[in-house]
């Protein structure tokens, strides 16, 4: 057979794919424990801030209509959202199953009849969205592998401003939550306007209710002034923390599978090969036996 | 005929010598017709053997090739020239029978009342009078349509390994064309299962022609030389009918089909002939004279300015390889190659056409227009990105490609199920009626789906299914 070239092609070409995708995981999994740690690292502070801005705006509320713009609805016939992707690709379905969601949101929340400012952080996430020629407002491509409160901040500040003048009624964050090394799911998260309900949104569980009488000091309102923007601007960092993570344990567990595939793959073209090599052996011998008699 | 006796001196296998006066040799391809009689379980049964002088030995002797089993001949028996070559009845009163080789019929119909004989050895009609005419020739059959369509006149050839159903093909070609063809046909069955003969004769008696009240084996001669037949009558099976079908073109200027199943046999019988004839073996064991043979066989399967024989001609590739000498020797003469793909046919998907390696002469755009070239391209296209990119879905995942190529890979599976077709004689297996897919809606309904018009179909409601409605239809029809 004419083929084994062809396939001693292949086979190196795949050989080289495979080193590639193996390094990739190994890389991966390095990243992966870089990213989880600082993760949880913020997650106490995370939670318990949460849990204060719960217990103080429902105190606050309870305590004699304390109002603050970050907890005031308004009609505003927009909304925003910032969807998180990855920069780089080899991660399997993470981004499409990231932005499947975030697809999802802007559809429901075209069909509800609001118009939605898309805030796309990471490349993937910008060029299918040129692809499906929907607009973006905003295109974040600074935060990388190790997202910094100061790349973070200014699009939090951005949001709450907005939001205050009273251009748009919520703001979205669609981002691939890691729950665990097992599992991580694609979320959208509400975060604004900042429901009482914050808490829960964001850590999936109801924060402890309130108990007592709490005394304010400094003033409620000055307190929740500046308790109340940090909150928001950590649970969006807190998404892009966690999406690093996914992003890391996605790219895992594909380059194994990728590592794995190849294998098999180069398993069956050796196979392929050594039987083409031993067809045209046998064809050859064949030829020189069949000519040898014929002249005898 | 003559009486140029001569005697049987040896006989190996299925080739014979014999000894005549040096004076009156028989001349390269002169039948010589022996008598022997066979005793098998104390019966004695008296045959004629028919033979072919295939090489002169010198000192008055020849080398033949017997056309029938040796079983039973004895060194001495008298041996007969008759003069010329094997001569098979030609005209109309061949049709409607089933012959053997040497123009017996088999049928079991009585003898045929033929008034006219030719031999089966002639040259190749002249340069100028073959017909420079080229049309294409409608099957109905999608894949076959839009990609390697049949052209009237020409040739086409069926290639494909063991059980990827080029037999079947052959029989639904002759379902749908002989069965809306006012001119002749002719098959011949060369080495194959003599079962799939029977069935195809049986069919034929049943099947109408259009609405005329005649059945299509009135207009057809069989003529079949099976596996159990010797190599000689294996090797020259397709010259007796050819020499039919021969007639029918230069006699009545009749459109007439050929078909040939299996091309592949005819080349074996030559190898094994050869081999017998004492030759030395060529590549892969083939005779040395594989080019010359197919050669000569092929380039009398051709239209004239007096008449048309469309020839369809199944060919065997032995393991699946196409570089192999047999199938690769025919390929050259063939105006239009349907590739059938074992790959494909796994996948569950009949007719199992390779729609990238299946191809045609027709298909340019000064022959077949314009739309039908830019679409059939833009299909093979899409399939051979498609093919390109199988390697990297299968390592990475097909999440990892862009998101052109996402498109270009789901549309690809939709051609790809789109290719299917349910056969009218497959119909029994598949419990699906036959469909007759004209051109028009062939041609259209690819170019929608490759403008991506039917992205939104399921995969699975372009399997079998004729036009493109058919398909939203079994979405619809799916989704309940």
């Amino acid at each position: 057979m004419a083929n084994r070239r062809v396939l001693v092609k292949r086979r190196k070409s795949i050989r080289n794919i495979r080193k590639i995708t193996r390094t990739m995981q190994l890389i991966a999994t390095a990243r992966f424990q870089a990213a989880y740690n600082r993760a949880v690292a913020t997650k106490p502070y995370n939670e318990k801030l949460a849990e204060l801005v719960a217990d103080l705006s429902s105190a606050a509320a309870a305590s004699g209509g304390v109002e603050h713009p970050l907890l005031k609805e308004n009609d505003a016939n927009k909304t925003a959202l910032v969807a998180i992707t990855s920069t780089r690709g080899l991660c399997g379905g993470y981004n499409a199953n990231v932005l499947r969601v975030a697809i999802e949101h802007l559809e429901t929340q075209e069909k509800a009849g609001h118009a939605v400012d898309v805030h796309m952080a990471g490349k993937k996430g910008i060029s299918y969205f040129r692809f499906l020629k929907r607009p973006m407002v905003e295109q974040i491509t600074n935060v990388g592998d190790v997202p910094r409160f100061d790349q973070v901040e200014p699009i939090a500040n951005a949001l709450m401003e907005s939001f205050i003048k009273g251009e748009i009624s919520a703001a979205y964050v669609s981002y691939m939550k890691f729950v665990s090394t097992g599992t991580q799911r694609p979320v959208v998260i509400q975060l604004l306007p900042l429901a009482r309900k914050a808490a829960e949104t964001a850590e999936g569980e109801l924060a402890p209710a309130p108990t007592g009488q709490v005394e304010f000091s400094p003033e409620p309102q000055k307190l929740l002034d500046s308790l109340l923007p940090a909150s928001v601007r950590v649970q969006l960092f807190q998404a892009f923390t966690d999406a690093v993570v996914s992003e890391q344990v996605a790219r895992m567990v594909a380059m194994k599978a990728a590592t794995d595939a190849a294998g098999d793959m180069i398993k069956s073209l050796t196979r392929e090969y050594n039987r083409a090599r031993q067809t045209a052996i046998t064809m050859e011998l064949l030829d020189i036996v069949g000519g040898a008699n014929a002249l005898a | 005929m003559s009486n140029n006796l001569g005697t049987v001196t040896q006989v190996i296998g299925s080739t014979l010598d014999a000894q005549f006066a040096e004076d009156q040799l028989p001349s390269i391809y002169n039948a010589l017709k022996v008598e022997l009689s066979r005793t098998v379980l104390g019966e004695t049964t008296h045959e004629t053997l028919w033979c072919e002088v295939a090489q002169h030995l010198g000192g008055g002797r020849v080398r033949a090739v017997a056309l029938g089993s040796t079983d039973g001949l004895q060194r001495g028996a008298k041996i007969l020239d008759t003069g010329s070559a094997v001569q098979v009845p030609v005209g109309t009163e061949t049709l409607g029978r089933v012959f053997n080789m040497v123009g017996e019929a088999i049928d079991g119909l009585g003898p045929v009342t033929a008034t006219n004989f030719r031999p089966i050895h002639s040259d190749p009609p002249e340069f100028k009078d073959l017909s420079s005419k080229t049309e294409i020739f409608e099957t109905g059959i999608k894949v076959i349509d839009l990609l390697c369509p049949l052209v009237r006149g020409g040739k086409a050839g069926l290639f494909g390994g063991a059980g990827v159903g080029k037999t079947v093909i052959i029989q639904e070609l002759i379902a749908r064309l002989a069965r809306f063809h006012s001119g002749y046909s002719c098959f011949a069955g060369v080495g194959e299962r003599t079962r799939e003969g029977n069935d195809l004769w049986l069919e034929m008696q049943e099947a109408q022609i259009g609405n005329t009240g005649k059945r299509v084996i009135d207009q057809t001669v069989m003529v079949f030389g099976q596996m159990n037949e010797p190599p000689g009558a294996r090797l020259r099976v397709a010259l007796s009918a050819l020499t039919m079908a021969e007639y029918f073109r230069d006699q009545t200027g009749v459109d007439t089909l050929l078909f040939v199943d299996n091309i592949f046999r005819f080349s074996q019988a030559g190898s094994e002939v050869s081999a017998l004839l004492g030759r030395m073996p060529s590549a892969v064991g083939y005779q040395p004279t594989l080019g010359t043979e197919m050669g000569e066989l092929q380039e009398r399967i051709t239209s004239t300015v007096r008449g048309a024989v469309t020839s369809i001609q199944a060919i065997y590739v032995p393991a699946d390889d196409y570089t192999d000498p047999a199938p690769a020797t025919a390929f050259a003469h063939l105006d239009s190659t349907v590739n059938l793909e074992r790959s494909i046919s796994e996948k569950g998907i009949y007719p199992a056409v390779d729609p990238l390696a299946s191809s045609s002469r027709i298909v340019a755009p000064e022959l077949i227009g314009e739309r039908h070239y830019k679409v059939a391209r833009r299909v093979q296209v899409v399939l051979q990105r498609y093919r390109d990119l199988q390697d990297i879905i299968a390592i990475l995942g097909i999440d990892e490609l862009s998101e052109d190529d996402k498109v270009i890979v789901r549309r690809a599976r939709k051609i790809e199920r789109f290719l299917s077709q349910p056969f009218f004689v497959a119909e029994v297996f598949t419990g699906f009626p036959g469909i007759y897919c004209s051109r028009e809606d062939t041609i259209r309904s690819f170019e929608e789906l490759c403008d991506g018009k039917w992205d939104h179909l399921p995969d699975e409601a372009f399997m079998y299914v004729g036009a493109i409605e058919e398909a939203e239809a079994k979405a619809k029809k799916m989704a309940n």
